[in-house]
């Protein structure tokens, strides 16, 4: 491997961890966002959301609003895994696991949603659900497409290659409707069903940040694929 | 030239006919979806769209591929699970009634049920132990379902399903455990299959456990 083909990847190159085949790498963009992730699920995983302040109508009160501890495992856990997936995302080297990983902030993102036990809740989380169904189409045949078009999914390969064919072009558009549908339209159906005003909205919060993370190293990939940028 | 010389041309000729059929049933999928009103037939075609991600990634047809193939159905099915969990709970939420813990469609209050779920558990569980693997485990699943579902006729206790649930998390964890001696340390393979063999095998004969029966409160736990 040629060291200075590692420019095109965003970055100097830090370093690599290779487990077999899948290698998951590190430029300064993507270790600053994985760590972001990171932080913010250890955040999670150590706050107390168990007690909400709210204010009261009409006097100069506070509220203390006291929810079970058993009611948050599951969504903490949740949202716990969300984050660890948005961290996998930044740094894998390997196109097919960052599809992989999407999906599963996507499924996760389900759950997160449906947590709630209100009808209208989960009507919003049927509809996501389904958003992110149809949405693995784009994405996994996109990456096959970039698959049977370059002969490799690998971005450390994918990178030294000097052409771009339409096929990967397209392929790379593909991927990046997937990655819209599976996590871009989440923070959508979690204001739609109003989930800011439930307790333990904290846990929300992760689906803000992973679509927000996911979609700028969507725009990464896309640039690392097609060459002229 | 990407494909090698090796592959004979009507493999590789294959190709475009293939994406063409996958375009076309993911078509088919999302104009029914767009034409159909009823949640739970939606749900069925958004199943169709699945499929044709499916014949995209197999069209490839390598060895890559069909390593990609086993995680996109994976995925297709937790999503596929997951959304169907979701609108059960919102018909049951919507309806307001009370749910057994298992539903069935009939009422199975058979004889052979109440005699010889016991012998017939056993049998199932031996042969699924002998063959051991993802195969033995769905046999030996089988045993462990068919037991639970005779028991459920006098009444199942919660706690055994929880039980059975994390078992099948502990084994889940020696299947990744192997999965990752593969990845870390290639030279203690044989360590590393035997993990991954008989974590699966746990894993998947107690995946009644896991069906989904266990994280509904909404259903009644006897």
């Amino acid at each position: 491997m040629d060291a200075s083909l590692f420019g095109a990847l965003g970055g100097q190159l830090l370093g690599i961890i290779p487990l077999g085949d899948i290698v998951f790498y590190f430029t300064p963009l993507n270790l600053f966002m994985c760590a972001a992730a990171l932080a913010f699920t250890f955040l999670i995983a150590i706050s107390q959301t168990e007690s909400q302040v709210e204010a009261e109508f009409g006097s100069l009160h506070d509220r203390e609003v006291k929810v079970e501890k058993k009611e948050f495992k599951i969504r903490r856990f949740l949202a716990i895994v969300c984050g660890l997936a948005t961290a996998g995302a930044m740094v894998t080297g390997d196109l097919f696991d960052f599809t992989l990983f999407v999906c599963l902030i996507g499924i996760v993102n389900i759950g997160i949603v449906a947590a709630v036990k209100q009808v209208d809740v989960l009507d919003a989380a049927y509809q996501y659900g389904l958003i992110a169904m149809i949405a693995s189409l784009p994405l996994f045949g996109g990456a096959s497409l970039i698959l049977a078009s370059a002969g490799t999914i690998s971005l450390l390969q994918l990178v030294q290659l000097s052409y771009t064919t339409p096929m990967m072009a397209l392929g790379s558009i593909l991927v990046f409707m997937g990655v819209a549908g599976e996590s871009g339209v989440a923070p959508f159906f979690a204001t739609k069903a109003e989930m800011f005003r439930t307790p333990g909205s904290p846990f929300l919060l992760i689906i803000h940040l992973s679509s927000l993370l996911v979609i700028v190293r969507m725009i990464e990939i896309l640039l690392i694929i097609n060459k002229p940028f | 030239m990407i494909v090698p010389d090796v592959v004979s041309p009507v493999v590789v000729a294959l190709y475009t006919p293939a994406i063409i059929v996958g375009i076309i049933a993911g078509l088919i999928g999302l104009l029914g979806i767009a034409v159909e009103k009823n949640d739970l037939q939606i749900l069925i075609l958004t199943d169709l769209v699945g499929i044709s991600m499916m014949i995209f990634v197999c069209a490839v047809g390598t060895d890559l591929a069909e390593s990609l193939v086993l995680p996109g159905l994976v995925v297709e099915l937790a999503e596929i699970l997951a959304i169907s969990e979701v609108l059960m709970s919102r018909e049951i939420r919507r309806n307001g009634k009370e749910v057994a813990l298992i539903p069935l469609p009939m009422h199975m209050d058979m004889e052979i049920l109440d005699t010889s779920p016991v012998v017939i558990a056993i049998l199932l569980i031996a042969v699924g132990a002998f063959e051991s693997g993802f195969t033995g485990g769905a046999v030996a699943g089988g045993g462990i379902l068919f037991y639970v579902l005779s028991r459920t006729m006098r009444g199942v206790p919660s706690g055994m399903w929880e039980g059975i649930a994390g078992a099948s998390g502990i084994s889940w964890c020696l299947w990744l455990a192997g999965f990752m001696v593969f990845f870390v340390f290639p030279q203690y393979w044989l360590l590393a299959l035997f993990l991954a063999a008989f974590g699966v095998f746990i894993k998947v004969a107690f995946k009644a456990g896991l069906i989904g029966v266990i994280g509904r409160e909404e259903f009644k736990k006897e």
